[in-house]
């Protein structure tokens, strides 16, 4: 069983932010936190713990006194497995040393840092809080303290940066693990009213692809596998807890808006406004067959372990579409595992829209 | 009982304030309550409603006291547009006199002129009422003179009217009842009675709208439908008030419904006459011509399983409108569906439109065309309305197009702009009149196939929307006309093809591929779309493949947030037509008729 902590707080919203989080308030983080900790604790399930994500938000921007209370509540209340990988986001600005240490000490073996770029002009422009130097610093700091697994989130389609000669800078601080986004023009965002009004942020298309497929060949070249679309790791830094997700492992998620899976059926989500989350509402969905289908699909062809005919409720091998991606190399199948051809990875949705039609 | 019968209809150029007098009629002589007043009762189908024209037409019948008397006056409404040119003359048939509206404001229109030629031809007694005349810019005087000179009608006693504020009604209904003969014909002869109209109601199977002219009908008789010659037993008789009213009998003069349990309209052709099989009458009425459709257009279920369903929708529409037809028609690219005829370009997107609305399919409908006649070389004669059956171009001696002869009125300013459209739609000049200082008249023969195309649009843009526009067939002519084959990734799209004059073949087909380009979204691969003529290839555009969608991150685990869009996606998806390894957006078939402009 994995374990998701969702932490809504943020020194500032990025203008492409669709998500739950709110800047500033340390009343309303009390409150969160209180709720947060009773959630952990109320919780029925008792399996081992194999990985724990804290997320956000921005979780390294609470204090940290916060993240140790989180931490200590699950370790009270579950079994976590004595080498589960315990993931923290952090930005890079609010990475001291000190910090870091404090992380390491409360059992945080691995993290996930929000670079996005090194282009001091478009993380303005993104509204992010931090510079390339501060980058740089977080990451010497994170070394020195001794995080051997540090993970960097990026960019893929803005303007003005190149994401190669990006990659290149961070692996020298030791990074193993890459997450490389496209970035998604989310309704309701300053960037999608950027966007809009002429804003000439991001690449075109076509542009963004070939960003993407270099960056995949660069890496390849370093030894960095492209084990998911957007994931890229040493040999044994792959995400396990994002791993976790993509074969349908069954998670909890605490906090606000979080989701969880039973493994099998039934997923659930937490409300996304505080006040009815401080209610203690869940969503509650129980999957169709189709519907399970559907994720298996999905989720399998977006990373490298594909996904398995015979888990599907129907024989996709007999679809015409799907024969023809197979003879096409489109889709490459091995016995009863099927995975996407890497080189197709940048249309990923439009070929599971078509297999999902096989339905 | 006769002598207090008057049959009439209202004929008008489309928005004229046709149905809106009807209205007023009805109001005043109480057939309708004014709580009940629904603006424009006839156009009953929604789609009349909204689009603001009269499709079919509707009786009814009101009553009106004159002088201490009480008179019953039959309207027969009719429909304005063009496209429905034959069902004027078929309620024309039904009635001694013809309201003939023309608006103050505009004066006469191509479709009044053509209107009252019907009325003379169908010896109608006609009466010009002058309407909207409480519109600032009414010119009551002008437009009686017009009358008078364009028409050749009396106009001076006209009445002038507002049917919207309901000002001098009484002076129509006066007039109607002094100056529209009453009904000639005799009780005491054997039944004749012209169908004029027919719909299907799904509880007592076709009803009859008749026009008696000799004897009587009524609940029980034995009837005949004399072309048909097919006998049922009335079941009901009855008037329209203008709701459905039985009542014990139907003689000469009435007009009214009769139902007989029939079950197949096909049974029921208007124009029929129908009388009594014990004693029936020696003569049948003379009857309507059969009228042949104009515009052909193939339509398919976008979901190729539905194809039943959408039989079933055609036959239920051709139920209440015989002109529509439609023969079952397999394409390589969209499956199994119906070639379908139509009377005109109004009537084809009406029918598709209650298609899609009262049957619930979603449809595609491919680019209409007229009916070619071809000459093969080996003397062989066909009638082609679908280009994909044309034979190939080496078989053909001489391909024949349908012509039209079109008058048009406009202000004198537009006339060079008329001149130039119609002649870039390879239209003949046949004659220009003025009618007045303001008014003139052009006659043109035109190809029907141009007509269909756009030439509607065009003229509304060139003349600002002052000139109007009516046209009759008007035989073959010989052409040099070429089929134009499109596509996609080397396969040719039978659905796409059309046939074109040899001249815009070119042109046509740069701007069709261009439009595809724009409208058929990028594929996993790359599409070449091609043009030919033959095997001559005559214009080419690429869409590169697709190289991006979306590479999102799954957020703390919310798959169901990342399911969700592409289920919606997958619903866009449902709207794209697969043809070959193409998926093609199903407006594409009809958009490469609206094409931006050819120069």
């Amino acid at each position: 069983m994995r374990i998701y902590v969702h932490i809504p707080f943020c020194e500032s919203k990025c203008v492409y932010c669709a998500f739950a989080s709110v800047v500033g308030n340390v009343d309303l983080q009390q409150k969160y936190f209180q709720t947060l900790l009773k959630e952990i604790e109320q919780c029925k399930e008792n399996e081992t713990v194999q990985s724990i994500y804290i997320g956000g938000g921005t979780p390294s921007c609470v204090d940290k006194k916060f993240i140790e209370q989180v931490l200590d509540k699950i370790k009270a209340h579950f079994r976590v497995e004595e080498n589960a990988e315990i993931t923290l986001e952090a930005n890079p600005c609010s990475l001291s040393k000190e910090k870091l240490k404090f992380y390491k000490d409360i059992g945080i073996n691995r993290l996930s840092v929000g670079v996005q770029s090194l282009n001091n002009k478009v993380l303005k422009i993104l509204g992010r809080k931090h510079n390339k130097k501060q980058v740089f610093l977080s990451l010497k700091n994170a070394l020195q303290v001794g995080f051997t697994n540090v993970s960097v989130d990026l960019l893929i389609g803005l303007k003005n940066t190149n994401i190669k000669k990006d990659c290149a800078k961070l692996l020298k601080y030791k990074v193993k693990h890459i997450s490389a986004y496209m970035l998604q023009v989310e309704e309701n965002t300053p960037l999608k009213s950027m966007i809009e009004n002429g804003s000439q942020i991001l690449k075109n298309d076509d542009e963004c692809v070939r960003d993407y497929e270099n960056l995949a060949k660069f890496l390849q070249k370093r030894k960095m596998q492209r084990y998911e679309i957007s994931n890229f790791a040493f040999e044994g830094y792959e995400s396990q807890h994002n791993i976790g997700y993509w074969v349908g492992d069954k998670y909890i998620g605490f906090g606000l808006s979080a989701h969880s899976f039973d493994g099998n059926f039934v997923r659930t989500a937490n409300a996304s406004d505080f006040e009815t989350y401080f209610k203690g509402e869940r969503d509650k969905e129980v999957l169709s067959k189709a519907e399970k289908d559907e994720e298996i699909i999905m989720l399998g062809l977006r990373c490298k372990y594909g996904f398995d005919l015979t888990k599907l409720s129907f024989d996709l091998s007999c679809c015409q579409i799907f024969k023809e991606m197979v003879d096409n190399n489109i889709l490459l199948k091995d016995g009863s595992i099927v995975k996407l051809n890497p080189k197709h990875y940048g249309i990923s949705n439009t070929i599971i829209l078509k297999l999902l039609n096989c339905q | 009982m006769k002598e207090k019968i008057r049959n009439f209809c209202i004929i008008a150029h489309i928005d004229h304030g046709k149905s809106t007098l009807a209205d007023r009629l009805m109001e005043i002589t109480g057939s309708v309550a004014k709580r009940d007043m629904q603006s424009q009762l006839l156009d009953s189908m929604e789609l009349e409603r909204e689009k603001g024209i009269t499709i079919k037409l509707t009786p009814t019948r009101m009553k009106y006291n004159f002088e201490d008397e009480e008179y019953i006056l039959n309207l027969i409404d009719t429909p304005g547009h063009v496209d429905f040119t034959y069902e004027v003359s078929r309620s024309l048939a039904a009635c001694e006199g013809a309201i003939l509206i023309v608006d103050a404001t505009q004066g006469v229109e191509a479709q009044t002129l053509a209107n009252a030629y019907m009325a003379i031809d169908a010896n109608l007694e006609i009466l010009p009422v002058i309407n909207k005349i409480d519109l600032p810019s009414a010119q009551i005087e002008k437009t009686k003179q017009e009358i008078e000179d364009v028409i050749g009608l009396p106009a001076q006693e006209a009445p002038c009217i507002s049917a919207k504020e309901g000002t001098n009604i009484n002076q129509v209904l006066e007039m109607i009842v002094k100056s529209i003969p009453a009904p000639k014909g005799d009780e005491k002869a054997p039944l004749k009675a012209l169908v004029f109209d027919s719909f299907y109601d799904n509880f007592k199977g076709a009803i009859c709208l008749i026009r008696i002219f000799d004897g009587e009908v009524k609940t029980g008789d034995k009837i005949t439908f004399m072309q048909a010659g097919k006998q049922y037993e009335v079941t009901e008789v009855g008037v329209f008030l203008p709701k459905m009213e039985e009542t014990q009998k139907l003689q000469s003069g009435e007009v009214g419904y009769i139902a007989a349990s029939i079950k197949s309209l096909s049974d029921v052709r208007v124009g029929d006459t129908v009388t009594l099989t014990s004693t029936p009458t020696s003569q049948p009425l003379p009857g309507y011509k059969v009228v042949q459709p104009v515009v052909y257009c193939g339509i398919f279920a976008v979901d190729g399983s539905r194809y039943n369903d959408l039989k079933e929708a055609l036959l239920k529409l051709k139920l209440n409108d015989a002109s529509l037809q439609f023969t079952p028609e397999v394409s390589t690219a969209l499956g199994f569906g119906f070639r379908c005829g139509f009377l005109g370009l109004l009537h084809l997107e009406i029918i598709t439109e209650r298609i899609e609305r009262e049957f619930n399919l979603e449809i595609i409908t491919t680019a209409p065309s007229v009916s070619y006649k071809v000459v093969k070389t080996n003397g062989e004669q066909l009638e082609i309305s679908n280009p994909s059956n044309m034979p190939p171009a080496v078989e053909i001696k001489e391909i024949l197009e349908p012509m039209v002869s079109a008058s048009l009125f406009t202000p004198p300013e537009y006339v060079g702009a008329i001149m130039d459209l119609c002649q870039q739609k390879r239209g003949v000049y046949k004659n220009l009149v003025y009618l007045d200082k303001s008014r003139v008249r052009v006659d043109y023969r035109l190809p029907l196939g141009e007509i269909i195309y756009d030439f509607f649009d065009k003229l509304k843009s060139a003349t600002k929307g002052f000139a109007s526009f009516d046209y009759s067939l008007d035989g073959f002519m010989p052409a040099k006309l070429v089929k134009l084959d499109i596509l996609l990734k080397g396969e040719k799209c039978d659905a796409l093809s059309i046939i074109v004059h040899e001249s815009f073949a070119y042109a046509r087909g740069r701007m069709i591929v261009e439009k595809l380009k724009k409208i058929i979204p990028r594929q996993l691969f790359e599409v070449p779309l091609q043009a030919s003529i033959g095997n001559k290839i005559i214009a080419r555009e690429t869409i590169s493949a697709l190289r991006k969608d979306v590479l999102a991150k799954c957020y703390g685990g919310d798959v169901t947030r990342k399911r969700k869009l592409l289920e919606k996606q997958k619903e866009g998806k449902k709207r794209m037509r697969q043809i070959g390894s193409v998926e093609i957006p199903s407006e594409a078939f009809l958009s490469i008729l609206k094409l931006d402009d050819e120069s």
